[in-house]
């Protein structure tokens, strides 16, 4: 198991003012795996997933990433784990944009001792895998939104952390690009055996992972597994669950 | 809530953005007022030996200020306008007119300036007193220091800054009639799009500026060698500089960081996402505006340190040119003011030394064929006894040099043990330059500013007797004049100029003029440098603070990624060393080249003037530098 949160809480706001958003979320995720989090705005995934990527902190609760217990590290510990440790992928891209596409592939080897060859070779086997090799020389304002968000999956892997947080990394695709990127993140995973949990509010997005984790109003709602389904019969109960989830419709 | 809350709340909101502007422009006001202040004060004007002088450099200095006050307000304005643009666009977004806007501007504007005005005049008035001082510490004059407020003067500065707000008012009113609503809301992303690869122009421009600056200081300094197109130079020198350093701030310092960029491979740290990169776009964008800073920098600095030099070398070059506290045309008015002085019983020596000129020439004297103001003709050298002047030793065929003034010094090389030749029509005369002496020993009226030598008593009696005497140039001549015993005073100035009885010349008082004008001319450049280095100080925070806002979302990454604070300011701190370093550095050479190619003009000491000044610079800069660091910190906490 690589990763295990139990009883998580977390409020905002002043005693009087008080609104917790996570409300006790025990979950677990193993080696290899690809978790999607889906649940209406305003149920918490991002938050969930902030904490458990350490950039927030838990009000209550304990979060294990391989038997270490981060909720009790200090700031600046968090920050080294997260330098080494993790990997991350967000819905504007969060490229640097004064940096080319293989400076900001690089950053998060910058701060360990690698010989350079080395991280040439990398650089180039994630590089290659995410069709934008020929394009490490661009600035981000010089190409598209797709490849920008596969220049993102590729800074997020090339430390090879051990999990990569990935928040609405579809959000800002259009829906060729971004089905192109998350076939791309599910190769990746099968390959090299990563895990990767992603925040959605896409079922299409959702169905390229292993495993949906609903969360309603703070809780974990329901969890659904792939297993030897197709991914379009996986879709559909993504879709069920959701509109079920959300009353009528399904939420865009 | 009504418009005029939502305004008011707005206009708190914005105040904390504004501390350093208002901080700027209250100490512009404080600056002005008390310079203008100063300069209707009468105590002064009476003391002043010249008060044409000094109303001159006032009216000089306030032009300046004015320009520089006016320059830096409608800047600043400029900045604050384009950081409030998402604000204004929302506004008007939400049905607000711009004449609503407009309005809305003119009173935060009138608030923040008239409120600025007022509390700079009262500061003004209380860092009068205190600059006054400084300046009659300069002058050398004892006088105590009273209180006059004028309201001429406050009526002339409140002018003055209405006149600014107007120009305020008229950029406020233009930048909203400009834009439109979709530019507006656009314009913060605009600047994100210039992110590009560098071409092939960058790398040409980039050397060419390197090389323009570096030709230009090479032909400052070798200047001197061609004295037929020495204005000519000068234009050029100051064109080459300029225009480089335009070219150096637009491409070259790019085209460096880039160089070092692509050295990396790719392989970059966590310091040069936030200097390198960052720098060599932002560089590239406000050369114009460095451009402008770091030559105007350099000019103020150049002149502080010219006329630092001048005022410092004032003592030293009185001390080597008049050699006796009083010198007489003739030998009767000596003689009067020796009895004056003995019914005062003021001890005195007189002194008395005849001199004959001398052309000279000989391997000892080198004379730099090139040198300006033309040496066509023979240096001249007026000839002096050993038994007429004290602490001079000679013997034999020997000859000492002594009171070459400054300017010719850098002309003319002295080698010892050398011979020299006296000339005069057909007769010469060998001797042999074994010192050099420092002091003059002979007023310059009487050597027609030629260095003095010194020779033994026989041989003195020879040129003497050689002499070709000419009635035009009136020769042989002799000097007269008074060496007090024990200090020379002030009084004893006043005693012997009341009585009218003849013109001479008087060392104290000479000294005293020189320390008066040399030391307004530096109170005054210093004070207009000064103002200049805390406004453009200023930009360039305000710079800093823009670019810390479009930053933000870098921070905010590097944090996500796992960079600690610590590590993202250690980077910012490089970045702050190279963008404030950069103008500083370009400056501090231009000053240097400046001053070396014309300082030996203004006085003999060059280096101590010019390093104090720039000390005071860079200090100053360094505190910007620090506060611009301290306000990234603030931003880099919040970041995540």
């Amino acid at each position: 198991m690589i990763l295990e949160a139990k009883g998580i809480k977390k409020s905002y706001g002043k005693r009087v003012n008080r609104t917790e958003v996570l409300k006790g979320i025990d979950l677990s995720i193993e080696q290899g795996e690809f978790v999607s989090i889906m649940g209406a705005s305003g149920s918490g995934k991002t938050t969930l997933l902030n904490v458990l990527s350490s950039i927030d902190r838990v009000t209550s609760g304990h979060i294990f990433i391989e038997g270490q217990d981060i909720t009790a590290l200090k700031d600046k510990k968090l920050a080294e784990f997260r330098k080494n440790d993790l990997g991350f992928m967000f819905q504007e891209y969060n490229l640097l944009n004064t940096l080319t596409v293989k400076e900001n592939i690089l950053l998060p080897l910058s701060i360990r001792s690698m010989k350079k060859a080395e991280v040439e070779k990398q650089f180039k086997v994630v590089a290659e895998e995410l069709e934008i090799y020929d394009l490490k020389g661009k600035y981000p304002s010089e190409i598209s939104g797709g490849q920008q968000q596969r220049t993102s999956a590729a800074r997020a892997y090339i430390h090879q952390p051990k999990i990569i947080f990935a928040d609405e990394p579809t959000g800002a695709l259009d829906s060729k690009a971004a089905s192109n990127l998350l076939r791309k993140l599910q190769q990746l995973n099968d390959k090299s055996n990563s895990t990767i949990m992603m925040v959605t509010h896409d079922a299409t997005a959702a169905s390229y992972s292993g495993r949906v984790i609903f969360l309603k109003d703070g809780l974990i709602y329901s969890t659904l597994r792939k297993g030897d389904r197709s991914q379009e019969e996986y879709y559909k109960e993504i879709m069920n669950t959701q509109s079920v989830l959300g009353g009528v419709g399904v939420e865009s | 809530m009504s418009l005029n809350s939502v305004i008011l709340k707005n206009f708190f909101k914005n105040l904390k953005n504004y501390t350093l502007y208002i901080f700027a422009l209250v100490f512009s006001v404080a600056l002005y007022f008390s310079f203008v202040l100063m300069s209707q004060d009468d105590g002064v004007a009476e003391e002043l030996t010249s008060s044409e002088l000094m109303s001159t450099g006032f009216i000089v200095g306030s032009v300046l200020l004015i320009v520089i006050i006016a320059t830096f307000v409608m800047f600043a304005n400029s900045i604050f306008l384009k950081r409030r643009n998402r604000e204004l666009a929302l506004f008007q977004l939400i049905g607000m007119t711009r004449e609503k806007i407009f309005r809305m501007l003119i009173v935060e504007n009138a608030v923040i300036y008239f409120g600025s005005l007022i509390i700079g005049i009262a500061l003004g008035f209380l860092v009068y007193r205190m600059l006054l001082m400084v300046l009659l510490r300069l002058m050398q004059i004892d006088l105590s220091v009273g209180m006059t407020f004028s309201i001429e003067a406050v009526i002339q500065t409140a002018l003055l800054f209405i006149f600014i707000f107007a120009l305020l008012l008229a950029q406020n009113y233009i930048f909203l009639k400009k834009t439109s609503l979709i530019k507006m809301l656009k314009l913060e992303q605009s600047s994100e799009a210039s992110y590009r690869g560098m071409g092939a122009v960058t790398v040409l421009f980039g050397t060419l500026g390197l090389v323009m600056i570096i030709s230009g200081y090479w032909l400052s300094a070798s200047m001197m060698n061609f004295t037929n197109a020495l204005i000519f130079l000068m234009f050029g020198v100051l064109f080459l500089t300029i225009a480089g350093t335009y070219i150096t701030f637009k491409f070259s310092v790019a085209f460096l960081l880039n160089m070092l960029r692509k050295s990396k491979n790719g392989h970059v740290n966590v310091n040069d996402v936030l200097s390198l990169t960052s720098i060599m776009f932002k560089m590239k964008s406000n050369a114009f505006l460095l451009t402008l800073i770091s030559v105007v920098s350099a000019i103020s600095m150049g002149l502080m340190s010219l006329s630092y030099i001048s005022y410092y070398s004032v003592e030293d070059t009185i001390e080597a040119s008049v050699p006796n506290d009083y010198t007489f045309y003739e030998e009767e008015d000596m003689e009067y003011y020796s009895d004056l002085l003995n019914e005062n019983d003021i001890e005195h020596e007189t002194v008395n030394i005849p001199t004959v000129s001398y052309d000279v020439e000989g391997d000892a004297i080198a004379i730099d064929a090139e040198a300006p103001g033309g040496f066509d003709t023979a240096l001249a050298l007026s000839m002096v006894s050993e038994e007429h002047v004290d602490g001079f030793e000679v013997e034999g065929d020997e000859i000492i040099i002594t009171g070459v003034p400054y300017f010719l010094d850098s002309y003319i090389e002295f080698k010892l043990n050398e011979t020299i030749t006296l000339i005069s029509d057909d007769y010469e005369r060998d001797v042999e330059l074994v010192s050099m002496g420092e002091n003059a020993i002979l007023s310059s009226f009487v050597t027609y500013g030629s260095p003095q030598a010194i020779v033994s008593n026989e041989v003195y009696e020879e040129l003497e007797e050689n002499h070709n005497y000419d009635e035009e140039m009136n020769q042989p001549r002799e000097g007269f004049a008074i060496d007090i015993t024990g200090e020379d005073s002030e009084s004893i100035y006043q005693l012997m100029n009341e009585d009218n009885y003849s013109q001479f010349e008087s060392k104290i008082n000479q000294y005293n003029m020189q320390m008066q004008g040399t030391g307004l001319v530096m109170f005054i450049v210093g004070f207009v440098g000064f103002a200049f280095l805390l406004t453009s100080g200023c930009i360039l925070y305000f710079k800093q603070i823009g670019e810390s806002e479009d930053e933000k979302g870098s921070y905010n990454i590097l944090r996500k990624l796992g960079f600690t604070e610590n590590e993202i300011l250690k980077g910012l701190t490089i970045k702050m060393v190279v963008t404030f370093g950069i103008p500083l550095l370009i400056g501090l050479l231009h000053t240097y080249f400046a001053v070396n190619a014309g300082g030996f003009l203004f006085g003999n000491e060059i280096w101590t003037p010019m390093l104090t000044v720039m000390g005071v610079y860079i200090t100053l800069y360094s505190i910007f530098a620090l506060i611009s660091l301290m306000y990234y910190k603030k931003v880099v906490k919040r970041s995540i």
